[in-house]
């Protein structure tokens, strides 16, 4: 089936390819070396694709049966989708790249169709044979894109949806539709005698529509509270303080609260802060934490109201001459909770003015020390 | 069986005896069948008699086997009965082991818990693992003389008969903690505490190695626990909290203080080093080590181990002398420390020559993109054979 | 007579056929050639697959082994200089995943590949070109990761690859990705493999071939196809897990984000401790078949030895944690795992005197597969107890990541799943190539190996109760001890016997060598075996059976030669197993149908290695392999399983269609 011209120019495009990975891999700075090796490999790739639809060139070689020059050409609306991607890519130039893209996509699509269809075409005289050996080779490649496609639309469209209307109306348009999907597709399982144009029918609606509230969606843009979460930030900072933030503190929480072998817990009950370093029985006020090393510590929250709990770190230069406090803390931890914190200490209690902390902001008085060696 | 196959058989296993009971080394260092202290006994308790019990099975399999071989022959019989199976004996070769494994268990449930105990702790010391050597920090405990934290690395000192727990952790990759002599081993594994009990019975050298493959040098990582009486383990704390004296002026060893003061101390950490203006040298390793610590130097000469205790700072002689010493007289030995005349001084420079030569370590500054440019290891820092001589001077006087 | 039944035209009525050229220029013409190289290629016969896995298995084993003289010289020698600290770390590594990943499982795969079709009655597994695709993501799997030896250090953490330390910061080369993607890649084959297997026993034996009449050697296989079922997944999420932190940024194992390392070691020996039965059960199985041919009695206490499998199958997912004893589990959590390992002792114990009362009272004929057999039985034993030792919680806080550990492991594994593989090697080459391996080499190759062997991994266990701990590129005469059977001495015996043992396996090449060499063909049933597969020619016809024999009892074939007299309860040979044959060929089934060759399965394989090279180098390349993974996957569902009419050329005028040449 491969010619011999074609079999050559497809050697050297799959050789280069080849050869190029491996350049990359083995040579430093192999940006010009690279582009080099994928300019042969593109150039000979299109020359392979040239001798394979014209076959080298020849006539059908050999060919007895039927003469395959006897072409039964069959409509084709690629030539047609091929000068609106080429209008494209030119119109894209000028206005927005996405028609440029669009319109490359469509060149290319239309370009591979086109190829094989006239390929295929000429094969043999006989339509049947020709439109398999079409499929054979086109079938993979156009299955999955469709699919991709398709659903690709689907789900952007769906998610702009959600996005855009209230979390409650979210949930619900989610139930319904997926019930209605759900309810529709049992129908026509059930039901194979269904007539086909009703099915199709269905299912281009519903195409269209979720196509269509997607693109309203999305000109809608974002719900009011997600836009100003953008805004502010709020899935990104701590509130170490008194404050009681709505958002750090209300996000699924943010570490882990359940871990094993935590180098100590510290507890709040009854207004006391105290600790418990893990392998030492009593109960103290200082605990020892391992110098520029991650450590876990466990809060647990006993007391009647939420609280949250904070380490003072040390300081570090922010800019010339200006010094920050160094602070790490937990969300705010409701009644009967805990949360496990993980930081590290690079420098050893000598080396910093005011000692290392675990506090409860609000409470007075109370503080766990942390002794670094 | 013929008189003469007894008799051959006979003589090969008694060979086979002697000789496997002879073929252990004597005195290996790390063995564990040597128990010291009181959670190796209660393993080795423990596991001798399953031990004999494995033995006595596999010697049954192997007769029954070389029994069948001889007995059963192909001598040109008849095919043999096509018996299937006999269910009652397998019914009761699988109930006999599960008995006798039920009676293991019930002793291993027992011993795992007894192992486990805290709550009657003596002492604490963190131990904490780092490519590709061991630190100790023992926190205050005033009760044991300990008024002020101690940092020390390579050999860790406790007082005998004393219940040392161990609260184990690690900075980079998992380590494991063992000295055979005094019970199994604890791995250290980074973002948790792990804990594990020594005690010793007696003074003396107990050595062990890390036993979780922690990457290029795991097998130069290497500590001791040296057991002491507890008066010379009280010299020895004494001794651990005392600050180191800068040396007299105009000594080789004064000018080692200044190269170490230059090269040493971005890592090294000496309490009581001044720098020129007086003001304390507190050493940044965080800052070039990826790990972010490196060996507290201050009573270097106080152990006989270095780089991770994989060479001797003592020469060979010294060293028989002090691991050789009996449990009576390896306290006052141990607490000498290391002097001029006994110290090693072809391995020490070595080291200060060119310490990744020595010890495999990613310490070439051309490669450390991984770790953004800091070390993991101690680097060649081209020190030359003067710098080096006064810095084995000043290392000398940090006693 | 036509072997491959051609589609039918429809109904009776005369339509004229296509007008198809005589040499069709079409597209992508499907193979259908059953001689050359690309009949190798191609196919998806199950002989042809097991065949190659097995020449494949074979060259990774010399690998490991070449790995593993390289450790031995290099630890002959205190301070050895044979190798570097680096250098050693990847050469045990590497000797480990390929011992494992791409010796012992493909061939165990490369035997359950030839003789499941042919012990149940079947002509082929269910999903043959499944089957295709399986080997070939194995192949691409095992050059992948050893390709890293080239481009810049292997792998080099060991191979259990604990976490933190496999991480980008502590493992900077990419031996580490290499290895991650290549075991995924053939995790892949390990599943599809298992899938097909399971599928084809359970729905494809003969009839009248009920569960409990298998033979034992593809129920235990069975069992292992389950265990691969479950585990591989487990290795594969964390196997993503380490790549994703590798490659993407992820903090899976990252402390400073909250993580906790042990995760990594759940995960992989939760894999793990299921995958060293997934190793050594295929060797119990071809041991169970080889015990009872020898001895001339069938096995002791079938359904014992089938339950048991099964049991072992069950209570090994409870017993992960004995790789985790000193990690720090906590009292509770090594309370219970140290018992659940001692449970699993017993039903691998029931096997142990199963075997052996198979050989009591029997007639034993030491043919060099009883040999390994046998070898097998004593020292599985042996690592087996020392197994048991550890299993005691305490002390194997003493013996873990010792030498003892290194030295129980090699016994189970060498001394049993290796043996039971050579023993099958012994048994099955006459039916698989029609020729057997001489004899008395295969008995000097058994007696080098077992000497080898023990001389290697015997020290191990001194070693290790004596404080030497494993993964150390060197040993120092200051922590040797002292005496002349010091660890130093033990470690030089330990690196002779490697030589010898490589001389063994040495000897096996040779006798391989010498076997395709000769001309000496072997007689159809040249052990007067019991079992179906030996109810076919040797080789075996590419569709196995001329007829689909009916079964009536376990044994069947030893029931179709021999006949017990009802009085006398003498046993007379009724048949030969020439007889047999001849009968079946005279009633040949008319109409047998073949599944046809493929290409798709080697395609689809080949773009695996180009995404996981993509991964580690270069996205973009990642992304084109995915195209043409997705490419493959529906080429490949969009073809028949039987090739149509049109991809044959027409026969010429007067030529009768082709039969398909035997395998030869």
């Amino acid at each position: 089936m491969f010619t011999p011209g074609s079999k050559f120019f497809l050697g050297l495009t799959g050789f280069s390819l080849a050869v190029c990975v491996l350049y990359i891999a083995l040579v430093d700075n192999a940006t010009g070396g690279a582009v080099a090796l994928l300019s042969i490999a593109a150039a000979s790739g299109v020359v392979a694709g040239l001798s394979l639809f014209n076959r080298d060139g020849e006539v059908a070689v050999g060919d007895t049966a039927a003469p395959a020059g006897a072409e039964q050409l069959s409509s084709s609306m690629w030539p047609l989708i091929a000068s609106v991607g080429f209008v494209g890519v030119v119109a894209g130039l000028i206005t927005h790249p996405i028609v440029f893209f669009l319109g490359l996509i469509a060149l290319l699509a239309a370009g591979t169709e086109w190829l094989v269809q006239s390929w295929s075409e000429g094969a043999s005289s006989d339509k049947a044979y020709n439109a398999s050996l079409r499929g054979r080779m086109l079938h993979p490649l156009e299955f999955p894109v469709l699919a991709l496609v398709g659903l690709g639309i689907i789900i952007l469209s769906f998610s702009r949806v959600m996005l855009a209307v209230s979390r409650d109306a979210g949930a619900i348009i989610f139930i319904v539709v997926g019930s209605a999907v759900l309810f529709v597709g049992a129908i026509f399982a059930l039901k194979p005698s269904l007539k086909k144009t009703l099915v199709v029918g269905i299912c281009v609606a519903s195409a269209v529509g979720i196509a269509a509230s997607g693109i309203a969606a999305a000109s809608n843009g974002l719900r009011d509270d997600l836009v100003k979460a953008k805004k502010e930030h709020h899935f990104s900072h701590k509130e170490c303080g008194e404050e009681e933030g709505e958002h750090f503190d209300h996000l699924a929480e943010g570490t882990i609260s359940m871990r094993s072998n935590p180098i100590a817990t510290i507890e709040l009950r009854d207004g006391k802060l105290t600790a418990r370093e893990l392998g030492v029985d009593k109960v103290t006020q200082t605990i020892t934490f391992p110098r520029s090393n991650d450590a876990t510590i466990i809060f647990r929250n006993k007391d009647e109201r939420e609280a949250r709990l904070t380490a003072y770190l040390g300081t570090k230069a922010v800019q010339d001459g200006v010094v920050e406090e160094v602070l790490n803390c937990t969300q705010m931890i409701g009644i009967d909770h805990e949360q496990a914190l993980t930081f590290k200490i690079a420098k050893p209690s000598m080396a910093s003015e005011k000692p290392y902390t675990l506090t409860v902001p609000g409470l007075e008085g109370q503080s766990i020390e942390i002794m670094v060696p | 069986m013929s008189a003469k196959t007894r008799r051959i058989v006979a003589g090969v296993s008694g060979l086979a005896a002697t000789s496997f009971l002879a073929s252990c080394a004597k005195d290996a260092p790390q063995d564990t069948w040597q128990p010291k202290g009181t959670n190796a006994k209660i393993i080795d308790d423990l596991q001798q008699p399953v031990f004999a019990i494995a033995g006595v099975i596999g010697v049954i399999v192997f007769c029954a086997v070389v029994y069948c071989i001889i007995k059963f022959r192909d001598r040109g019989q008849a095919m043999p009965e096509q018996t299937h199976g006999k269910p009652a004996l397998e019914i009761g070769m699988t109930i006999l082991p599960a008995l006798i494994l039920a009676g293991v268990g019930v002793f291993t449930f027992r011993t795992v818990f007894d192992l486990s105990k805290t709550s009657d702790t003596q002492m604490v010391v963190n131990v904490t693992g780092q490519q590709w050597w061991w630190e100790y920090d023992y926190p205050a405990q005033p009760e044991l003389g300990i008024t002020a934290p101690i940092i020390t690395s390579g050999q860790m000192v406790i007082p005998v008969g004393t219940k040392v727990l161990l609260r184990e952790t690690s900075r980079d990759v998992i380590h494991s903690y063992w000295i055979p002599a005094l019970n199994g081993k604890r791995d250290a594994v980074p973002g948790r505490v792990h804990t594990l009990r020594l005690d010793a019975d007696k003074p003396g050298i107990y050595a062990g190695q890390c036993t979780e493959f922690c990457g290029l040098s795991h097998a130069n990582m290497r500590m001791e626990t040296i057991a002491l009486s507890k008066e010379d383990f009280a010299a020895w704390v004494a001794n651990q909290l005392a600050d180191a004296k800068s040396p007299a002026e105009n000594t080789l060893a004064k000018e080692g203080e200044a190269v170490f003061l230059n090269q040493c101390v971005r890592c090294h950490q000496v309490n009581g080093l001044k720098k020129a203006d007086g003001t304390p040298a507190i050493a940044a390793p965080d800052e070039n080590v990826w790990s972010g610590a490196a060996p507290n130097l201050t009573h270097l000469m106080s152990r006989n181990t270095f780089g991770g205790a994989s060479w001797d700072l003592l020469n060979k002689k010294c060293r028989a002398d002090v691991w050789g010493a009996s449990s009576e007289t390896v306290g006052k030995k141990y607490l000498a420390g290391v002097s001029e005349e006994c110290l090693n001084q072809t391995d020490l420079r070595r080291w200060l020559r060119n310490a990744p030569a020595m010890k495999p370590m990613y310490a070439d500054p051309t490669q450390l993109s991984s770790t953004n440019g800091k070390y993991r290891g101690m680097p060649n820092l081209g020190l030359s054979e003067d710098d080096i001589d006064k810095l084995v001077a000043y290392l000398s006087t940090l006693k | 007579m036509a072997i491959i039944e051609r589609p039918a035209t429809a109904g009776g009525v005369e339509i004229a056929p296509p007008a198809t050229p005589s040499r069709a220029q079409g597209g992508f013409k499907r193979p259908v050639s059953t001689t050359g190289w690309k009949s190798w290629l191609f196919t998806v016969d199950h002989k042809k697959l097991g065949i190659m896995y097995g020449v494949m298995a074979m060259f990774f084993f010399i690998v490991g082994g070449i790995e593993a003289v390289l450790i031995r010289l290099q630890l002959a020698a205190p301070e050895g200089k044979v190798l570097s600290a680096s250098v050693y770390n990847q050469m045990f590594t590497m000797h480990a995943t390929t011992m494992v990943f791409l010796f012992v499982m493909p061939m165990a795969a490369a035997f359950a590949n030839y003789f499941i079709p042919l012990q149940i009655g079947a002509r082929d597994v269910a999903f043959p070109r499944m089957n295709a695709f399986g080997f070939w993501c194995v192949l691409g799997g095992g050059i992948f990761i050893n390709l890293s030896w080239f481009l810049g250090g292997a792998a080099d953490g060991g191979w259990f690859m604990y976490a933190p330390n496999s991480g980008p910061i502590f493992s900077p080369s990419h031996g580490v990705d290499f290895w991650t993607l290549g075991l995924q890649i053939t995790g892949i084959a390990s599943l599809t493999g298992a899938i097909n297997l399971i599928v084809t026993v359970l729905n494809m034996r003969a009839p009248g071939m009920s569960l409990m009449k298998m033979p034992v050697f593809t129920w235990l296989q069975l069992v292992v196809q389950f265990l691969l079922l479950f585990a591989v997944p487990v290795i594969t999420v964390a196997l993503f897990l380490l790549s994703f932190q590798r490659n993407f940024g992820a903090t899976f194992f990252d402390v400073s984000a909250g993580a906790d390392p042990l995760l990594w070691q759940h995960l992989f020996w939760i894999f793990g401790h299921p995958e060293v039965y997934i190793l050594i059960l295929p060797s119990f199985g071809i041991i169970s078949e080889v015990l009872p041919v020898f001895s001339k009695k069938p096995l002791f206490g079938y359904p014992f030895v089938v339950f048991s499998g099964a049991a072992i199958g069950f209570v090994g997912w409870g017993v992960w944690a004995h790789h985790m004893f000193a990690s720090g589990l906590g009292p509770v959590s090594v309370a219970v795992f140290s018992i659940s390992t001692m449970a699993i002792a017993i039903p691998t114990g029931v096997k142990i005197v199963n075997w052996t009362l198979t050989l009591w009272g029997g007639k034993l004929r030491f043919t060099a597969a009883m040999h390994f057999a046998i070898g097998l039985i004593v020292l599985f034993t042996i690592g087996g107890l020392s197994g048991v030792t550890h299993s005691v919680a305490p002390s194997d806080t003493q013996q873990t990541d010792t030498y003892y550990i290194v030295a129980h492991f090699h016994y189970v594994l060498f001394g049993g799943a290796v043996f039971g593989l050579f023993s099958g090697f012994y048994y099955w080459w006459p039916k698989m190539f029609g020729k057997t391996l001489n004899e008395k080499l295969g008995k000097a190759n058994f007696w080098l190996m077992v000497i080898g062997m023990n001389m290697t991994f015997g020290p191990m266990h001194i070693l290790g109760l004596q404080g030497q701990p494993r993964r150390m590129y060197q040993w120092t005469e200051a922590r040797a001890g002292e005496g002349f059977f010091n660890l130093g001495f033990w470690n030089q015996v330990a690196s002779v016997g490697s030589i010898i043992l490589a001389v063994g396996v040495l000897l096996f090449i040779i006798n391989v060598v010498k076997t395709a060499r000769s001309k000496e063909l072997a007689p159809l049933d040249p052990w007067d075996s019991r079992t179906l597969e030996w109810m076919t020619s040797s080789p075996p016809k590419e569709h196995n059976f001329d007829v689909i024999p009916t079964v009536h009892h376990l044994d069947e074939f030893f029931h179709r030669k021999y006949q017990q007299d009802p009085v006398t309860h003498e046993y007379k040979q009724i048949a030969t197993a020439e007889e047999i044959l001849a009968d079946q060929e005279a009633h040949a089934d008319k109409h047998i149908h073949m599944p046809s060759p493929s290409y798709w399965p080697i395609v689809l394989a080949a773009t695996l290695p180009i995404i996981t090279t993509g991964v580690i180098y270069s996205i973009p390349v990642a992304i084109v392999g995915g195209i043409f993974l997705v490419l493959a996957m529906f080429g490949w569902a969009l073809e028949p399983s039987t090739a149509p009419e049109t991809d044959f050329d027409p026969p010429a005028a007067g030529e009768s269609t082709k039969e398909l040449a035997p395998l030869v």
